[in-house]
């Protein structure tokens, strides 16, 4: 089965001259669809970074990345906007909702943008409900707790049914409780077919995970 | 111990009194302008039209200096003050315009006069006079309204300025189209409510000291040149002001010849068809006759002597021509009196309206006591030396700079020294108005340098009989 | 810290160069105000001190030196006096140019009352020589050496070059001035005379004495020097003024505009704020150091700006100053600049110190706060989120959030229901595009975006309103100056065509489409009572004469009844007529008339000696007069077609007054200054727009990066930027105009209001090419903000937490 994922020496440096440090130095990421891989660590080192390159949200110094089938590396960023579009959903750590909209609102944005899938509102209606999330849909993100704000964002990722879920420290700011239903979700979405990449540094969500690797090195080991 | 104290406090009132005394003919600090011109005087140092205070004049020497010794008397003399009606037909403003020689017959200031007169008797009476002569000119039209203005003026009391009806109509009103007169109303500098305010009674000071009087052609004559005759009169006591001079008119008139009496005399019997409005008719605006001034004044008539002490005598001298004109005249017979007259041991001066003639003043070459020939008519400040004597010029009230005069006789080791210093009114009120006008005149006193120079005016005139 | 300044700009090099473009471009807008409005408003004054520009000039029939001078001597406040005798239409001609309207003026000893800028003055008692107005120097490129044929006097040298603002300059004026000796011109006796005085406030008192004694000098005629800067004013058109009006409103844009983008600056740096004031720099000396930054950015740019601001404008200006005949201010300039060069860095420092000392006072955390991506609920730590929910939610289950296992397919139960949820909905949900935070398009999430901060969304606007009511009444001027070019020196004057044309038609005429008014115009000159000067020209309307001519009043009121006259300052000065005063005038063949004077105006024609009444007193003493009548078309009407039709009705055209100057020169250098200060204005207005995309773009740098994130392209982007923009630019424009309509343009109208009376309000054409032209540079605004955003790596945007 061919990688939905296939990166290969990705190789990026942070920082200049006497300050620049190799973050990642060669290295590799292959995930097959309906995989859960957990990249392991504390963040903010170069694990992000891969998440990063992966999605298309930063450039590498040297390597190729392609994601379903298409090129991120080396491509426009109209590309790379379609890209981001049709085959990538990503969920932060702090959830990036925007302030001024409502969570449900926040979730048909993803379906708004140019491009994309003319069903994405239908499709966000149907994840609120499911993701149960109706009865607060029209509250402002700062009237909801951390574990809602996450599933809105896990549902505005999934409007434009995206074949990869980039996930970085999902539960980081969330309580235990809340954390492990994103952790379902996430798994949840994994049995649709999708491939789940997910950078944390807790060891229940590398629980979910049907791979862990780490960063050492500037590279990718299991 | 009070008494000490009080011996003090005399002592201290004698030296002060002694300093003061000692200092009036020096320079002292300024006062406000509108006194003694020995303590303040009023100049135009910025050159803008307009009078501000400025500082005093002291006493300039003439002649041979000598020892000053006690002073013999006071007096002040007051001259031209041509009180006046200026509501009254038989006037000839219109003819202002023309200029030269007609420039007196209009003045901005001219509704102003009974109040400018109160203003410089409030001054002289400041002063302290031992007497004071009026040398003549004292009305400005020969009116009997104007005669009587001017004596209630003089004596003080409730005083009356208007004639004819209430308010004023005349050529200044106002709703005059006339850019020749002044109008203040409108004319800067605008007085609005002057005129009104010009003919409201008022309550004159009087003069305090004894006066003796002279009459001026003015006096006697219409506008000073012309005998008054019967169409005069029907002018003078008519409802119809004459405002305006056709300017064709004047055309016909060859400037260089113009007489004034001629003229006059034909513009008053009016042989031309000139403009005028309505005006209420007022009786006592009849000329007066003749032998009125004496008897308003109590007196025969204006040739007269006046012993002010044991050591001064004043003689007056009559010099109006009552057939017209204002040239002087004086009759034989009067420099006969004079001559006589003269002949005294005390100290001599002689007063008279016109300047004396050439045979006048011979008389007074030959005495040598004569200390001064006093006059008016000029309306200038003048003072010449002749001989031994002095020949006093004085301004009017009529022009700028409107002042009068006082004199001290002192005597000398070698003679006499006359005195003689210029006196301001004080400018309160209608009189101020009055002075502010005569000096912007452009036809008045200021460019004709009426005030004379500094030897005019404030000077110690030394008579040597030795 | 000078230092550190400069590494911390280094830094931010890009940031930097933008923030001075920002201070030069409004520099420009205030160096190009300031020389222009410093030059005009000080023109006369300047010249006229250093001409020596007599405080009254009288003109008279010739008389005897002696004779007038006897006079003039005698009048009181009078400084000095110099004596003139004015030759007018004779022939001058040098080279290819000539002129039949030459005015030789021969001088007496004395002062000139004029300046020589080139060469020197002919001396008295010297022949052969001749000193010429710069005007005509210019005009026909005459230089110092020369020759010049003057008729009556031959061939003679110029000497010099001179400057007198007593009019205006050649060939504004029709005139060309050229001085010669006595000696030049033997036997001619003064018929000017030039009265300088002691104090020229008391200018009326002199007046009002030099009129009592000038009977019988015939075609007496008094300017005064107020009454010479009237008449300069007016013969430029009165644009003067609105020019100078005009500068002061571009000068509030550029205040505005740099008070804004400094403190925008501020709100871009906060981080860097917290960290200093986390690593220990107290407020006072983060303040400092903004200070210090923005003088070391604003000091450069600044002076840069207002020096190219002034040469931008300086030749127009100097043309312009030319045609007065005044004085340009040289070297003085510097001062008025360098002032002004010190307000802006003052204005930028203080605009940026301020906020900064303000944010720097708040807690180092706070400040370290401060992005703008929603993280966790507000005010409620993370172990009370779920515990505490506001109660309009109405009721909910305790904090727990239904579990997914009942996900699936299923929809939520019953337990969240709620005041909005839908119960137990099944089916599909309902579209929340219409909930007040329901989603909007992009375009609206970007006027949103551009609205959350009250405070900086409201300067922008503010400033590009300002920007745009200057824009609104530059356009606004630009036609002013086209109808005064049409209708050159009849400043007052409201209507367009004149025509013979029968009474019974007047109905007719009015009914024409175009037509806005028509009256009937009686005219004619007559003599003031006492022939004190030339003939006054009384002018006539029924009823209310402002609706065909207008001029400005200077004293008192318009009249109200047959009994009262309006007159012009000429006249009034001539015969002393005040509010409340009466003229008696001749009327030829008639008798006299007399009115009660009103109010005096200022009017140009007949040199001023012109009043207006009612008719009819006129016309009981001549029953015979009949009237002109006068038409006033509607705005944008063609002239032409109004004129066929009145034919049509049996009308005969006439002329419209004599032009008093030749405008059509004059007026294209004002129209060069306008463009070059609205040049100026519009970079303002880019600037304001992009600065106003830029911060919102930095400010909600998350969000943008969140949009990239999820797919949004360049379009995209650019369609969320065009909402920020355009929720500027439409509440700018809407207030721009509003705001030239109530202040600007009766600001304006009101300074020149002592020249004219001109509404100058814009028309519905200009208003929409402003609102048009600002959402113009809306799109180009955001075309270039989008394509730096997108330029910026998504992350950076997404790390600024």
């Amino acid at each position: 089965m061919a990688a939905v994922i296939a990166a290969t020496g990705v190789v990026k440096t942070f920082g200049e001259g006497r300050a620049a440090r190799r973050v990642l130095d060669g290295a590799a990421l292959h995930v097959q669809p309906g995989e859960v891989v957990a990249i392991l660590g504390r963040s903010g080192t170069g694990k992000s970074t891969m998440l990063n390159l992966v999605g298309g949200l930063d450039r590498p110094d040297a390597g190729t990345i392609t994601v379903a089938g298409e090129p991120v590396t080396g491509v426009s960023e109209r590309a790379l906007s379609r890209l981001r579009r049709t085959h990538i959903g990503f969920i932060f750590q702090f959830f990036h909702l925007l302030p001024e909209l409502s969570g449900e609102a926040n979730v048909l944005l993803a379906g708004r943008v140019r491009g994309a899938a003319p069903d994405a509102a239908e499709r966000g209606q149907a994840l609120i409900d499911r993701l149960g999330l109706r009865g607060v849909a029209r509250s402002l993100p700062h009237q909801l707790s951390g574990g809602e704000q996450q599933r809105f964002a896990i549902a505005r990722a999934l409007v434009n049914d995206p074949p990869v879920l980039l996930a970085d420290e999902p539960t980081g700011n969330l309580d235990t409780r809340a954390g492990a239903e994103v952790l379902r979700l996430l798994r949840a979405g994994a049995e649709e077919g999708r491939a789940v990449v997910m950078v944390t540094h807790e060891s229940a969500a590398a629980d979910i995970a049907d791979r862990v690797l780490t960063l050492r090195d500037g590279r990718l080991i299991p | 111990m009070t008494a000490p104290r009080a011996a003090r406090r005399a002592f201290a009132a004698t030296v002060l009194a002694a300093l003061a005394f000692a200092a009036c003919g020096d320079d002292s600090p300024p006062a406000a302008g509108g006194d003694s011109t020995l303590r303040s005087t009023l100049v135009d140092p910025d050159r803008d039209g307009f009078l501000d205070a400025g500082p005093a004049e002291p006493l300039t020497d003439r002649g041979t200096p000598s020892r000053l010794g006690e002073t013999l008397v006071t007096f002040g003399q007051l001259t031209d003050t041509h009180v006046r009606d200026e509501e009254s037909p038989a006037r000839v403003p219109f003819l202002d315009r023309i200029g030269t020689p007609f420039t007196s017959t209009f003045r901005p200031q001219e509704a102003f006069s009974a109040q400018t007169l109160d203003a410089a008797i409030r001054a002289l009476n400041a002063q302290r006079p031992d007497a004071v002569f009026l040398t003549g000119d004292i009305t400005d039209n020969a009116q009997r309204n104007e005669l009587e203005l001017a004596l209630a003026t003089l004596e003080g009391g409730r005083v009356n300025p208007d004639s004819g009806g209430p308010g004023y109509r005349g050529v200044q009103q106002p709703d005059s189209a006339d850019p020749f007169y002044y109008r203040p109303d409108f004319d800067a500098p605008a007085h609005p409510g002057a005129l009104a305010q010009a003919q409201r009674a008022f309550t004159a000071e009087g003069l305090k000291a004894p006066l003796y009087p002279l009459v001026g052609n003015h006096d006697v004559l219409a506008q000073g040149e012309v005998q008054p005759t019967e169409q005069i009169n029907a002018y003078a006591t008519g409802d119809e002001l004459i405002t305006a001079l056709d300017p064709e008119l004047l055309d016909q008139l060859p400037r260089a010849e113009i007489d004034a009496q001629r003229a006059t005399a034909a513009l008053l019997g009016n042989q031309f068809f000139l403009p005028s409005v309505d005006v209420p008719a007022d009786d006592t605006r009849r000329l007066v006759g003749s032998g009125e001034w004496e008897r308003a004044f109590r007196r025969e008539r204006f040739d007269y002597t006046v012993d002010l002490t044991d050591r001064v005598r004043a003689i007056t001298v009559d010099t109006v021509n009552r057939d017209g004109t204002s040239r002087a005249r004086i009759n034989p017979d009067q420099l006969q009196r004079l001559d006589e007259q003269l002949d005294t041991d005390r100290h001599a001066i002689v007063f008279s309206h016109n300047p004396l003639t050439p045979e006048a003043l011979q008389i007074l070459d030959r005495h040598p006591n004569v200390v001064a020939a006093i006059s008016g008519n000029s309306h200038r400040n003048r003072v010449t030396p002749r001989g031994r004597y002095w020949l006093v010029s004085t301004s009017s009230l009529a022009d700028f700079p409107q002042q009068s005069r006082m004199f001290r006789l002192r005597e000398t080791a070698d003679g006499a020294a006359l005195e003689t210093w210029m006196v301001d009114h004080d400018g309160r009120g209608l009189a101020g108005i009055s002075r502010e006008l005569a000096f912007l005149d452009a036809q008045g006193g200021r460019p004709q340098r009426f005030a004379g120079e500094r030897q005019d005016r404030n000077v110690r005139l030394f008579v040597n009989v030795s | 810290m000078i230092r550190d300044a400069l590494a911390a700009l280094r830094a931010r090099r890009g940031r930097t160069l933008l923030a001075a473009l920002g201070v030069l471009a409004a520099s420009l807008v205030v160096g190009t105000s300031v020389t222009v409005g410093y030059s005009l408003a000080t023109g006369f004054q300047r010249s006229a001190e250093q001409a020596q520009l007599p405080d009254v000039i009288a003109r008279f029939d010739e008389q005897p030196r002696r004779r007038i001078d006897a006079r003039v001597s005698a009048l009181p406040n009078l400084e000095a006096r110099s004596y003139r005798f004015e030759d007018l239409n004779e022939d001058l001609s040098a080279g290819l140019n000539s002129t039949g309207k030459g005015a030789v003026t021969t001088v007496f000893n004395g002062r000139r009352g004029y300046k020589v800028v080139e060469g020197r003055d002919i001396r008295d008692g010297s022949t052969g020589e001749v000193v010429v107005e710069r005007g005509v120097a210019r005009e026909w490129d005459l230089r110092v050496g020369d020759d010049l044929f003057v008729e009556e006097h031959g061939t003679l040298r110029i000497s010099g070059i001179a400057v007198s603002p007593d009019n205006v300059a050649f060939p504004l004026a029709s005139t060309a001035r050229v001085y010669v000796t006595r000696a030049q011109h033997r036997r001619v006796a003064p018929n000017v005379a030039l009265l300088w005085l002691s104090d020229p406030d008391k200018a009326d008192v002199t007046l009002a004495q030099a009129r009592s004694v000038t009977f019988g000098l015939g075609k007496l005629q008094f300017i005064t020097r107020t009454g010479v800067e009237i008449l300069l004013s007016q013969a430029a058109g009165i644009v003067i003024s609105l020019l100078i009006a005009f500068s002061l409103v571009a000068l509030l844009a550029a205040g505005t505009m740099l008070a804004a983008s400094a403190h925008a600056d501020v709100q871009r740096r906060l981080t860097g704020l917290g960290v200093q004031r986390a690593l220990g720099f107290g407020p006072g000396r983060i303040a400092a150091q903004q200070a210090v930054e923005s003088a070391l950015v604003a000091l450069p740019a600044a002076l840069a700006g207002i020096a190219i601001g002034a040469l931008l404008v300086a030749r127009p200006a100097a043309e312009l100053i030319a045609a007065l005949n005044e004085l340009g201010p040289g070297a003085t300039l510097l001062g008025p600049l360098t002032l002004a060069a010190a307000a802006v860095v003052a204005l930028v420092v203080a605009a940026a110190t301020w906020p900064a000392w303000r944010a720097a006072r708040r807690p180092p955390v706070e400040i370290l706060r401060g992005g703008d991506l929603a993280k966790r609920p507000r005010r409620r730590t993370r172990a009370s989120a779920t515990a505490l929910q506001p109660a309009a939610r109405g009721p909910r289950t305790r904090g727990t959030s239904p579990s997914f296992g009942e996900a699936g397919s299923a929809l939520r139960g019953s337990r969240a229901a709620g005041p909005h949820g839908v119960g137990a909905p099944t089916g599909r949900p309902t579209s929340s595009d219409s909930g007040p935070h329901g989603g909007g398009s992009l375009f609206g999430l970007g006027v949103r975006f551009a609205t959350a901060a009250r405070a900086r969304w409201f300067a922008a606007v503010a400033t590009i309103a300002v920007c745009a009511g200057v824009v609104t009444l530059m356009l606004a001027l630009a036609s002013l100056l086209e109808r005064l070019r049409e209708d050159p020196g009849t400043v007052g004057k409201r209507y367009q065509l004149a025509v013979q044309l029968d009474s019974s038609q007047l109905d007719a005429a009015r009914a024409l489409p175009g037509v806005a008014d028509v009256g009937e115009r009686y005219s004619i000159d007559a003599a003031d009572s006492f022939r004190l000067g030339e003939p006054i020209r009384l002018v006539a309307y029924p009823g209310d004469h402002t609706r065909f001519e207008n001029p400005p009043l200077a004293e008192g009121r318009r009249i109200a009844n047959a009994n009262e006259v309006e007159v012009g300052l000429g006249m009034a000065d001539a015969l002393g007529l005040r509010p409340g005063s009466t003229l008696a005038a001749q009327i030829p063949d008639g008798g006299e008339v007399r009115f009660k004077v009103a109010g005096i105006v200022r009017a140009l024609e007949n040199d001023g000696r012109i009043a207006w009444i009612q008719p009819d007193k006129l016309l009981e003493t001549r029953p015979d007069l009949t009237p002109q009548v006068v038409v006033r078309l509607e705005p944008n009407t063609d002239p032409a077609t109004v004129t066929r039709e009145l034919v049509n009705l049996g009308a005969s055209l006439q002329p419209v007054g004599a032009a008093q100057t030749d405008n059509a020169a004059f007026l294209a250098v004002l129209a060069a200054v306008l463009r070059g200060v609205g040049l100026a204005v519009g970079l303002v207005c880019l600037y304001a727009l992009i600065q106003a995309l830029t911060v919102t773009a930095r400010e909600r740098r998350g969000a943008v990066a969140l949009l990239r994130a999820t797919g949004a392209d360049a379009t995209t982007i650019g369609l969320v930027l065009a909402g920020v923009a355009v929720a500027v630019a439409v509440p700018a424009a809407i207030a721009g105009v509003v705001l030239e309509l109530t202040v600007f343009g009766p600001l304006v109208s009101r300074l020149a209001a002592s020249f004219a009376s001109l509404p100058l309000g814009a028309s519905a054409g200009e208003i929409a090419l402003v609102i048009g032209g600002l959402l113009a540079l809306s799109v180009l605004a955001t075309a270039f903000v989008a394509r730096r955003v997108m330029s910026e790596p998504i992350i950076a945007g997404l790390r600024e937490e």
